[in-house]
């Protein structure tokens, strides 16, 4: 047997120093500012970040066939899961007896913003030249507990979410424009992409773009800021085709070039730009001196093009809609996109003026979705595992033990803002491995007893009879471990298996015995629970 | 596989064929150690990527070149800076721990090693290399994916009791990916890994999963969790019983190369590991953070190789780093360079031949994009492994790369011959598979000279029921397809005859 170990030890035994230097830049937002931080950074430490890429699904079996949709709890269960963290029992039941139609204009209809995480948010920067080297240590210090403050005020929008899309909209942009703070550096920067996600997630992608490329975080992220017309740097050139907008081996190394030429002149000093999202020119002296006014030739046409220019271009190519769409499929159905589909949501979304909302009720009313096929066929994100279980334990915001959640995003491979690299996430079958899989067990277990494995107990306990409660009937054990098993589970579940969850609950007592008020059914719901959470169902939506 | 059954599969099949030879033609006495296409060496290949794509021109430094000082104004080093190795290259300057391994010959430096017609995107490069195909296609298995599913093709029935491959962090998966399965297990600590998994296992539904997309899914996860419960038993014993005699540097590559050593000592057979130190990616501030890089990466292999030298290890263990790509040959304006295309490969161990293969790239002769060409391709690289270093047949690498690629000779002690074609010791017969079979099966046998061949049938009475001449076979493995579609149930003798030697054995028919 093993030795038994302090999970403490883990803790700071394997958070190790930081290997992510690389992403601090060089002179951002000073050469002298950019080396304390590096130091400083050089102390923090270094999340684990799942593989670049993954498994290659099942491919499409042609005789699965299509059925068409058969609006009930389970049908409703599925668009909850895809679109919320998690759902809650009640929300399943209560969207199965409304329309689909209605059910999904609810999950679509738009949010207010939620108040920032500070007033921070938009703070000039410094005079850096004018600080000592104390002072300048200590800013960085508040800039770097300020950027976790917001990753924690992001996550905790995601437990306490309403029954909308916009949480799980705003972390797919995030995704799909990854972008680390640990390059960005100014929280400003940070809060105000997250900002634009929020406002343009289910708006007009071309206006999304244009705020996320002329944003200050992108700017300095892709080195946009350096951009200039003597020292061209095409980093953001490149990954607003490849990644952004195209997809790779739609354009060549030329148009990379003259992209990044288009993209010279913008510039940021962390909180504003030059850029003027109303004249849709950048101004003043670094524009004047740094953008490179020369003709450009792009994807086939020539001009003297600026950023914008080059926005409009790449919308102009039929592709662009096709990926986007490509990446919104695998994202709410499944790995595998199917050509048909992504084709006619690219339809909708080119003939919409690229306009999102569209696009995705054309998805969540289309029968594809709702095929029988696509039930529990994706893996759940690190994000979904924590924040969707907060959610359905209804544990409330000032409970959430929120730098503990960060803390075990650190293991399972998904701290929003620090995405590995610009290509985001893989995801799918990629977030499950021999370390991750065992955590997430370890992580649900240990939630439903109350107990940090990392040391000491949190300072709630889960209520698992209200839980229970929110059943259709908790005091009937049969009917109490079906509903729980829609709730957690994605498919149906096998006789067998509901042996196994009574048992799990009772320990060999008859049905009948089963009583929600006896003083032992915390305990017992809290066996069948930790039961559930670790069984490999669990980990599907 | 303690919890699964053992299929007596193609597997424990062939190993008992390779111990038996037939029959041995005359022929003189030859070092040929190759193994009959069936991996039975204990040999281990630690791999480390450099994430990000490595500088190959400022890691061994041209220094007299002066095409490199003039696209490296703020980057390049000269000759005093750099520590010189070679008559025309010096390592860089925090690469110190590797110049007494490579004076004491246990260091190749492979140079130009990339792939015909570059991609620029770290995304789309990573996956040629790991995937092994050309640069205008895209695969969706790994070259070691597909080589482990030669060996092991029924995975995970018929595993080995030790993991096949072991993978630190975010090295990437598509490695070890076949079209069935992934060979891969992730690890950062033995220990832990361990307790983790064990307590929070619940045992698996027998209950078959829908015949869904989603009930493909359930299956992956099911597979996962219990090959991660057996598998961490195999790591954490190794684990247990593994030591290490130096200290390794506080970083990430340290702590992967510290774990590997001591799963090494601990008598874990797995062979491949899979380690990664990221970073490479140096667009901006090149002078600060590749230096880092290569020192941590300096620091944290020389470690190793002590430590496995200490240990009597070291002539089990051969440790490669590959990257994606090399570097722009010229620097960008933030003291950076952009993505590139070729770059050195560096081999480490008494395993190695402590030599420079390949020259410095031309400067001058560039491609379009002002990018160093070509001179070994990785696919060389990755042959000379599975041939050289883990003695497997030729025609494996082939069937893994599609292609043939000439091995290059940077293993010191290769268990096959070095040259090419290599010649069989003896016409060996090897096992049909499958056997029972219905309606087809494989019978494979080895020449070793070229001769004609032809394989007869015999019924159980010893009577023949066909014959097939094959013509002028060359030296080699054959395959040779029997079709029973024609024959009834029952047991037959297949004898293969060539240049007067005759091989049989019995197969067996099952309708």
């Amino acid at each position: 047997m093993a030795k038994s170990i302090t999970r403490r030890d883990f803790l700071t035994k394997h958070r190790r120093k930081a290997d992510h230097i690389s992403l601090t830049k060089k002179d951002w937002p000073t050469a002298r500012v950019a080396k304390l931080y590096r130091k400083y950074m050089e102390d923090k430490p270094a999340p684990y970040y799942p593989p670049k890429k993954d498994y290659t699904p099942v491919p499409i079996t042609p005789s699965r066939k299509q059925a068409s949709v058969d609006w009930n709890d389970a049908a409703a269960a599925h668009l909850l899961r895809r679109t919320l963290f998690a759902p809650t029992f009640p929300e399943i039941i209560s969207t199965g007896l409304d329309s689909m139609e209605n059910t999904v204009d609810t999950i679509l209809a738009d949010q207010d913003q939620p108040d920032p995480p500070g007033d921070w948010i938009t703070e000039p920067p410094p005079q850096w030249d004018a600080m000592t080297e104390e002072e300048i240590m200590e800013l960085i210090e508040t800039y770097f507990q300020r950027q976790f403050e917001l990753i924690g005020w992001w996550m905790n929008r995601m437990a306490i979410q309403p029954m909308s899309i916009v949480e799980d909209m705003t972390l797919f942009w995030h995704e799909h424009f990854a972008t680390s703070f640990e390059g960005v550096f100014y929280p400003q920067a940070m809060y105000e992409q997250n900002a634009v996600f929020r406002e343009h997630c289910m708006g007009n992608f071309r206006e999304l773009l244009r705020r996320v490329s002329f944003g200050p975080a992108m700017m300095i992220w892709l080195n946009t800021n350096a951009n200039t017309v003597n020292h061209p740097n095409e980093n953001f050139g490149r990954e607003l085709l490849e990644l952004f907008t195209i997809g790779v081996d739609n354009y060549t190394q030329t148009d990379v070039e003259e992209a990044a030429r288009a993209f010279t002149g913008y510039g940021t000093n962390g909180v504003e730009t030059n850029y003027n999202y109303d004249q849709a020119t950048g101004f003043g002296n670094h524009w004047l001196s740094h953008h490179d006014f020369g003709q450009k030739t792009f994807l086939g046409q020539t001009g003297d093009f600026d950023g914008d220019d080059i926005i409009d271009i790449i919308l102009q190519q039929d592709q662009t809609a096709n990926f986007i769409c490509e990446k919104i499929y695998k994202w709410f159905v499944y790995e595998v996109p199917d050509d048909t589909i992504v084709d006619e949501m690219a339809t909708i979304f080119r003939d919409n003026n690229y306009e999102i909302m569209p696009v995705m009720e054309h998805l969540f009313t289309s029968d594809h979705f709702y095929d029988e096929n696509f039930r529990g066929c994706m893996i759940r994100n690190p994000l979904t595992v924590t924040q969707g279980v907060f959610r359905q334990l209804d544990i409330g915001e000032e409970n959430i033990p929120i730098n503990y959640l960060i803390d075990l995003q650190y293991f399972m491979g998904m701290i929003p803002n620090m995405p590995p690299d610009v290509n985001g996430w893989t995801g799918y079958r990629s977030w499950l491995n021999s370390i991750t899989l065992p955590m997430r067990k370890l992580f649900a277990s240990a939630l439903v007893d109350g107990i940090n494995p990392f040391g000491g107990n949190f300072d709630f306990e889960p209520d698992v009879i209200a839980l229970a409660q929110t059943l259709s009937d908790s005091n009937d054990a049969e009917a109490l471990v079906q509903d729980m098993a829609k709730l957690f589970f994605p498919l149906p579940i096998s006789d067998e298996l509901e042996e196994q969850l009574l048992d799990a609950l009772l320990e060999g007592a008859a049905v009948y015995d089963w009583d929600i008020n006896d003083p032992g059914a915390p305990l017992r719901l809290r066996n069948l629970i930790k039961y559930i959470l670790r069984k490999p169902e669990f980990q599907l939506i | 596989m303690k919890r699964r059954d053992f299929i007596k599969s193609s597997l424990a099949l062939s190993i008992l064929g390779t111990q038996i030879p037939l029959m041995a033609l005359g022929k003189t006495q030859q070092t040929i150690r190759r193994r009959t296409g069936t991996w039975d060496s204990d040999r281990i290949l630690v791999l480390i990527k450099m994430d990000g794509g490595n500088d190959g021109l400022n890691s061994v430094i041209p220094v007299y070149d002066s095409l490199y000082h003039q696209a490296r104004p703020t980057l390049a080093f000269d000759e005093n800076e750099a520590l010189m190795v070679t008559e025309d290259s010096g390592f860089h300057p925090q690469m110190a721990p590797f110049v007494p391994i490579f004076q004491n010959g246990e260091m190749g430096i492979i140079h130009g090693v990339g792939y015909p017609q570059s991609n620029l995107s770290h995304f789309r490069s990573s996956d040629i290399w790991v995937t092994g195909s050309p640069a205008n296609e895209i695969w969706s298995s790994g070259w070691l994916g597909r080589l482990f599913n030669n060996e092991y093709p029924n995975f995970p029935n018929g595993a080995p009791e030790h993991p096949i491959a072991i993978q630190f962090g975010s090295a990437n998966l598509l490695e070890f990916q076949s079209e069935q399965t992934n060979f891969a297990t992730m690890l950062f600590d033995p220990e832990i890994m361990y307790a983790i998994v064990n307590e929070n296992y619940v045992p698996g539904s027998n209950d078959p999963p829908p015949e869904t997309y989603g009930g493909d899914e359930l299956n992956f996860v099911r597979e996962l969790d219990l090959t991660t419960l057996e598998y961490s038993e195999e790591i954490y014993n190794a684990g247990q019983n593994g030591n290490l005699t130096v200290e390794y540097p506080n970083n990430n590559l340290g702590d992967q190369l510290a774990v590997t050593a001591k799963l090494i000592s601990g008598g874990l057979t797995t062979p491949v590991y899979r380690l990664h130190i990221r970073g490479f990616d140096n667009h901006a501030g090149q002078d600060n953070a590749h230096p880092q890089r290569l020192n941590q990466m300096s620091t944290a292999i020389s470690a190793f190789l002590q430590d496995l030298k200490n240990q009597g290890l070291d002539d089990r263990v051969l440790t490669v780093t590959t990257s994606e790509f090399g570097r722009r040959v010229e620097e960008n304006g933030s003291s950076g360079t952009d993505h590139g295309t070729s770059g050195p490969i560096f081999t480490f161990g008494s395993t190695t031949i402590g030599d420079v293969f390949g020259s410095q790239p031309s400067l001058s002769n560039l491609d379009n994009n002002g990018n160093l060409l070509a001179e070994h391709d990785f696919r060389q690289v990755y042959s000379t492994l599975i041939e050289d270093w883990f003695g497997l047949d030729p025609s494996i690498s082939q069937f893994v790369f599609q292609d043939t690629f000439d091995p290059i000779p940077f293993v010191s002690d290769p268990l096959s011959v070095t040259g090419s074609p290599a010649v069989p010791e003896a016409f060996a017969l090897f096992p049909a598979f499958p056997n029972p079979f219905n309606p087809a099966t494989n019978i494979r046998f080895e020449l070793p000279i070229a001769a004609k061949t032809s394989v007869r049938i015999f019924d159980i009475k010893g009577r023949e029921v066909r014959t097939h001449q094959l013509g002028k076979l060359n030296v080699g493995k054959h395959d040779f397809v029997l079709d029973g579609r024609d024959l009834s149930s029952g047991v037959y003798h297949i004898q293969v005859e060539t240049a007067g030697s005759v091989q049989s054995q019995r197969v067996t028919l099952l309708k």
